[in-house]
């Protein structure tokens, strides 16, 4: 191990969100505090109790054959893959980088995925073949035309399909990774890449998270746990973290993506760095697979972990981007955490989330969630917590309200906690801060 | 090179051939295989008709807890199984105790959970066939019936992180932790990264299980549709290799610094030198036919181990009894080792292929295998495959060269892992 440690700088960002299929629509939608909230599109939500989400619109076929470079590709992936690959098209023109025969070998891939599964439709030929009475009949499959024989199927579902597609495409041939913990999968794979780079596994590493849970059976999920806001008749305002009537998420769909580099290599070739990625936090909460401590235990090792991980110190915070769901529960447990960590200085820390606008994007979030970050340094602008007419008592803290703020960010952190317990918490620090400290180490 | 030590101090593992390491060894070396006649389904007039399957499944006793399974599946099962063996082994139990508030709850949070997960199965979905069945095509009645028809639990119940959410309970472990679904490959990676969190202080102890239940109906067509299950067997590098055979069950250590086991005086197995990783960029289903991916994750596994292919006592080798796995593989292992192979060995034709599994059971049960200083044989051996000649491999159990083993893994997408691990003196 060489005596500097690795630095890790963040030179390219992609998004397709629900409120914009670019980074720049995105940003913009996010200080406009537009909400991309509405009533179901995508198929028939009519009869379910929660009928609204936050869809992907329009994404331009155009766009997604572009970045899949061959037309036969596309047979393999699924909706969240073309999120997937759109992104991360935009992150690699935006880095002004890609692997090449010379460096293939040191860039790797790591990604949060959403849980595996088929389509409604396909699972809806199963049933259709093989189980007409609602119980399936291995032996029906055998002759089974549709779904059980098509072997695409089989390929669009495998756990790491999206992350297959990603290496082919790109031609990334080092360190692979996908993983899953549900909610915090895209903070944690960020969080996973930060340290590929550090230990020297690898120079670059293409992260981000891709889901999209909005399908009659996803959405059954969550609609089942009563996880989901049931304001049907209003949409746009059915996402409010923190507000004292919160009454549950607004299920999203999406991908962000990342290019992280060495930080000296990307100095060396003249890259845009929007921020240094500084820190990792990720602790298990342990609690309750669902719940999360009231005392806003886990999170708090976290955030703390994160920041010690960063070299920052509390006064050092400028944002916090908040897991900040909408649930009475989250909402409650994560300010906990906040004031724990942050004691008085909490009202120094501007804290706001972006699922007010974005909904929320599971297995994509963090790493949605990381790029708002990268943003948020890079135009000195916070975005807006939409939606907040009334703070809930229990959640007294300095909520980025009404319009966006502008400020300079030393050092922001965001939050993704999931279902199981996990939770991840990613430092970001401004690059000159970035420049300052190592100038200051190395004295 | 990586400096800071990671010791294991406790393993477990359930699959086909066994509950505990010493009983899948006893197996291995009696050339017992659990391959044998599906039970999951009647497979009767079906391509695949065999499996390691894991019999007598009780799921109730394997967790000990009844309430339980209501929120988790079989592989879930499988996983707490053999994190729990491990963990008991490890002795945490009796040595926290013993510990202070303040000293316990320290342990918790710097004690961390990584799991290598299949990341869900097809028949997770069948919870909803009744209910499209019912609904006849219907969306609106689908929306309506939903809470009537479906177990509101179902979510939970296919959380494909479910293993880590349910040890960090279980056992009251907070620290650092990850759940990888990244196929076949699952199991090293969740290992390396654990090593890597403890060799960068994250974590003082850490939990590592990688658990798949993929023996099903719908899951097992696909496979044997894409070209890859065999009919008749697992025969690894012989000429008679057709496919694979499906497994099913998990592995797991418990691993610490060094520090951290020797102030609690734990008794060390064994040791995690390094690992590597690396793709071959051609999509989900295509095998690079030189193994170029295999040698680089092997190379920068003994670099990092600070170690030259002339240590390596044993290799476990991926072998999935595939013929262009099995062929690449070879390559790849006579391009890092040259001519001069140590003893080259397979665990598969025994309890099959775990897929996400794979490679940690394959870690546990080659550290059981090293400490006993024997390299199990391989009794599918006949005439070597075409490309798999001069592989060293052999029917009969032999020494290891050395006290180190290398363990392989290769899964969908060109991934390629490898782990180098060192057995403790018995």
């Amino acid at each position: 191990m060489s005596a500097a440690p690795r630095r890790v700088a963040i030179t390219g960002l992609g998004l397709v969100t629900p409120v914009g299929n670019d980074v720049a629509s995105t940003w913009q939608a996010l200080l406009a505090a537009r909400s991309g909230a509405a009533l179901i599109n995508s198929f028939d939500a009519s009869g379910f109790p929660v009928r609204i989400a936050a869809e992907v619109k329009g994404l331009d076929p155009a766009a997604v054959e572009r970045a899949f470079g061959e037309r036969k590709l596309l047979k393999m992936a699924n909706r969240a893959h073309r999120f997937a690959l759109v992104a991360a098209a935009q992150a690699l023109d935006d880095a002004g980088i890609r692997p090449t025969a010379a460096t293939a070998t040191r860039w790797g891939c790591v990604v949060g995925t959403g849980m595996m599964g088929v389509s409604y439709d396909e699972l809806s030929e199963v049933q259709r073949d093989a189980a007409s009475a609602g119980e399936l009949e291995p032996a029906r499959l055998l002759e089974a035309p549709g779904a059980p024989a098509d072997p695409l199927v089989f390929c669009r579902s495998t756990a790491n399909a999206g992350a297959a597609l990603l290496m082919r495409v790109f031609g990334i041939r080092g360190y692979s990774s996908s993983v899953h913990t549900a909610c915090a999968s895209g903070g944690q794979a960020v969080g996973t890449a930060l340290k590929l780079i550090r230990r020297g596994e690898a120079d670059c590493v293409l992260a981000g998270g891709f889901d999209s849970m909005i399908n009659p059976v996803g959405l059954s999920g969550f609609c089942l746990l009563n996880a989901v806001s049931p304001d049907n008749d209003s949409p746009t305002t059915a996402s409010r973290p923190f507000d004292a009537s919160r009454n549950g998420f607004v299920l999203g769909e999406g991908a962000g993506f990342l290019v992280l580099e060495e930080w000296s290599a990307a100095r060396q070739r003249g890259a845009h760095i929007y921020a240094e990625l500084a820190g990792d936090g990720n602790s298990l909460s342990s609690y309750r697979i669902t719940d999360s401590h009231p005392s806003g235990d886990g999170p708090i090792q976290a955030m703390r972990q994160a920041m010690r991980d960063a070299g920052a110190a509390l006064g050092d915070i400028d944002y916090l981007n908040a897991h900040g769901t909408s649930t009475p529960m989250n909402d409650r447990s994560e300010c906990a955490a906040i004031k724990a960590v942050f004691g008085e200085g909490r009202h120094r820390l501007a804290v706001s989330s972006t699922k007010s606008v974005m909904g929320h994007l599971i297995a994509a979030a963090g790493a949605v969630e990381a790029a708002v970050c990268a943003l948020s340094i890079h135009h000195g602008v916070l975005p807006v917590n939409a939606n907040l007419r009334e703070l809930d008592p229990d959640c007294d803290i300095d909520v980025v309200r009404d319009v966006p703020r502008k400020r300079r960010v030393r050092v922001a952190l965001s939050n993704s906690l999931g279902f199981g317990g996990s939770n991840s918490c990613l430092a970001f620090r401004h690059p000159d801060e970035a420049e300052a400290l190592a100038r200051w180490r190395a004295s | 090179m990586n400096t800071r030590r990671v010791v294991i101090t406790g393993s477990g593992l359930i699959c086909g051939a066994g509950r505990n390491p010493a009983a899948v060894l006893e197996a291995l070396g009696s050339g017992q295989s659990a391959i044998g006649p599906i039970e999951a389904w009647d497979t009767s007039g079906w391509p695949v008709r065999i499996a390691a399957e894991v019999r007598d499944y009780n799921a109730g006793a394997l967790t000990g807890d009844r309430k339980l399974l209501k929120y988790i599946r079989r592989t879930d099962v499988f996983g707490l199984y053999a994190a729990d063996r491990a963990i008991e082994e490890a002795g945490f139990a009796s040595y926290r105790a013993a510990l202070d508030e303040a000293a316990a709850a320290t342990f918790a949070d710097s004690a961390g959970v990584f799991v290598g997960s299949g990341g869900g199965s097809f028949a997770n979905q069948y919870d909803f066939l009744p209910l499209i069945a019912a609904a006849g095509g219907n969306l609106e009645s689908f929306g309506r019936e939903l809470s009537a028809t479906v177990n509101p639990m179902w979510l939970l119940r296919s959380l494909p992180n479910n293993v880590l959410g349910h040890v960090g309970i279980r056992h009251g472990l907070k620290g650092p932790n990850a759940c990888v679904t990244h196929h076949s490959v699952s199991g090293l990676l969740a290992l390396a990264e654990a090593a890597a969190a403890l060799r960068a202080d994250e974590c003082t102890r850490a939990v590592v299980v990688a658990h798949d239940a993929s023996i099903e109906a719908q899951m097992a067509l696909y496979y044997h549709r894409a070209g890859l299950m065999s009919a008749q067997g697992l025969f690894a590098f012989d000429a008679r290799h057709d496919g694979s055979v499906m497994g099913e069950g998990a592995g797991a250590l418990v691993l610490e610094t060094e520090t951290a086991a020797r102030e609690r005086g734990a008794s060390v197995l064994g040791e995690v030198l390094g690992s590597g990783n690396a793709g071959d960029a051609l999509g989900l289903l295509p095998v690079r036919e030189d193994g170029d991916a295999l040698a680089r994750a092997i190379a920068s596994a003994l670099t990092n181990s600070g170690i030259g292919p002339g240590n390596i006592g044993m290799v476990i080798a991926h072998g999935n009894g595939t013929p262009n796995s099995d062929a690449s593989e070879a390559r790849a292992l006579r391009q890092v080792f040259g001519t001069d192979l140590p003893p080259v060995t397979g665990f598969k034709w025994s309890f099959g292929h775990l897929l996400a599994a794979a490679g940690m059971l394959e870690v546990v049960v080659a550290l059981a295998a090293l400490r006993a200083r024997i390299v199990p044989g391989m009794p599918t051996l006949g005439t070597a495959a075409p490309h798999c000649e001069g592989l060293n491999l052999s029917r009969e159990a032999r020494v290891p060269r050395s006290d180190l083993a290398l363990v392989l893994s290769r899964g969908f997408g060109g991934t390629n892992a490898a782990c180098v691990l060192r057995a403790a003196a018995p």
